[in-house]
């Protein structure tokens, strides 16, 4: 395997433990104040919030790697993607 | 909701998600008929619910087989150009469709889920060694994205992964390694569930109520089991899946023909 792919590996699998910790961290944060200390609070929603947008944000970063790669067409690639789930937010919210 | 129901559905949401890991099923086919029979919420939310939850499954296992360098990131992205595309449409065709079609259409794909998991099983005695894998060249996109297109519709409609539509196409057809396949799969699904994930969200039909606890136990459950893998046998785990998925579709058959999910 290239230098360059085990780089991109690794940077993948960064974003998406940091969304899949952070995630979990906020709901649960948010689900013990809620529950047993009893006061109503964003915390959940905003675990929810990172747990959706973090496909996204791996996605760009997918991209950022690839043309750090020189690899224009998978560069394309995940700008395709990126316009479909932007699409996607545009008509959904 | 009291603090016992609370409890009840992160108890779930762990099983849900340590399974769904042990296995390799995402755990949307679980979901969906449990939240939709047991927790009486129309379709459309138990859907909405079930995306929120194989996000979790799909980011919080993924980045393992990213690490090990098993998943085809190359791949994975050209397919999810049709999987994302299959998704939007699908989640838009669904605000559409009627709460009792939908349950009709979830508890058709239920029997044939669990006719699918008994090979599965049956397959899963011998158990496949972890071989490093070979190289390979990847064939028929097009037969690929065709794939893709329907795995991403079948999402969107029925808050699904689609695993089980995308896995034996890259494997048979695109000659990729299973292991490669179930990876790259398992990669997709984040993206491809968020997309639709968004509409439903835009509807109001992620019920935060249900989708928070659940969530949070299908973390800890899928987190924990990402690492637990290969030290517990598959084969009784897809056996009890077998049951479960058969159980819910035989249910929601009943309460459709008898005039339910209105």
């Amino acid at each position: 395997m290239k230098k360059e792919t085990a780089a991109t590996d690794h940077a993948l699998a960064l974003t998406l433990k940091i969304g899949a910790y952070s995630a979990f961290a906020c709901i649960v944060a948010g689900l013990l104040l809620h529950y047993f200390a009893g006061f109503s609070n964003k915390v959940t929603s905003a675990g929810m919030i990172i747990l959706l947008a973090t496909p996204v944000v791996r996605i760009i970063v997918a991209g950022i790697e690839f043309l750090r790669e020189r690899d224009r067409k998978y560069a394309l690639v995940s700008l395709g993607v990126l316009a479909i789930v932007a699409l996607a937010y545009w008509l959904g919210v | 909701m009291t603090a016992s129901a609370f409890l009840l559905l992160v108890v779930i949401g762990l099983l849900v998600g340590g399974f769904g890991a042990l296995s390799g099923i995402g755990g949307g086919v679980v979901l969906v008929p449990l939240v939709a029979l047991y927790y009486d919420v129309p379709m459309h939310q138990a859907i909405g619910v079930s995306l929120i939850c194989v996000i979790a499954t799909s980011t919080a296992t993924s980045a393992l087989f990213v690490e090990q360098h098993v998943t085809d990131i190359r791949l994975g992205m050209t397919l999810e150009l049709a999987t994302t595309a299959g998704a939007l449409i699908a989640a838009l065709m669904a605000r559409h469709l009627d709460r009792r079609t939908l349950a009709l259409m979830f508890a058709i794909f239920l029997a044939y889920s669990s006719l699918s998991l008994v090979r599965k099983a049956w397959g899963s005695r011998k158990e496949e060694k972890e071989e490093p894998v070979s190289d390979y060249a990847v064939h028929n996109y097009p037969m690929g994205l065709m794939a893709s297109l329907i795995a991403g519709g079948f999402s969107g409609l029925l808050g699904i992964g689609g695993g089980p539509i995308k896995v034996p196409v890259m494997y048979l057809f695109m000659k990729v390694p299973l292991r490669v396949a179930t990876a790259t799969s398992n990669f997709m699904i984040g993206v491809t569930a968020a997309t639709s994930a968004v509409v439903y969200w835009g509807r109001g039909d992620v019920n935060m109520a249900i989708a928070a606890p659940l969530v949070a136990g299908v973390f800890a459950g899928s987190l924990l089991a990402a690492r637990a893998k290969h030290r517990v046998p598959a084969f009784y785990i897809l056996l009890l899946l077998v049951g479960i998925t058969g159980w819910f579709s035989a249910q929601m058959f009943y309460k459709v023909i008898t005039g339910g999910f209105q």
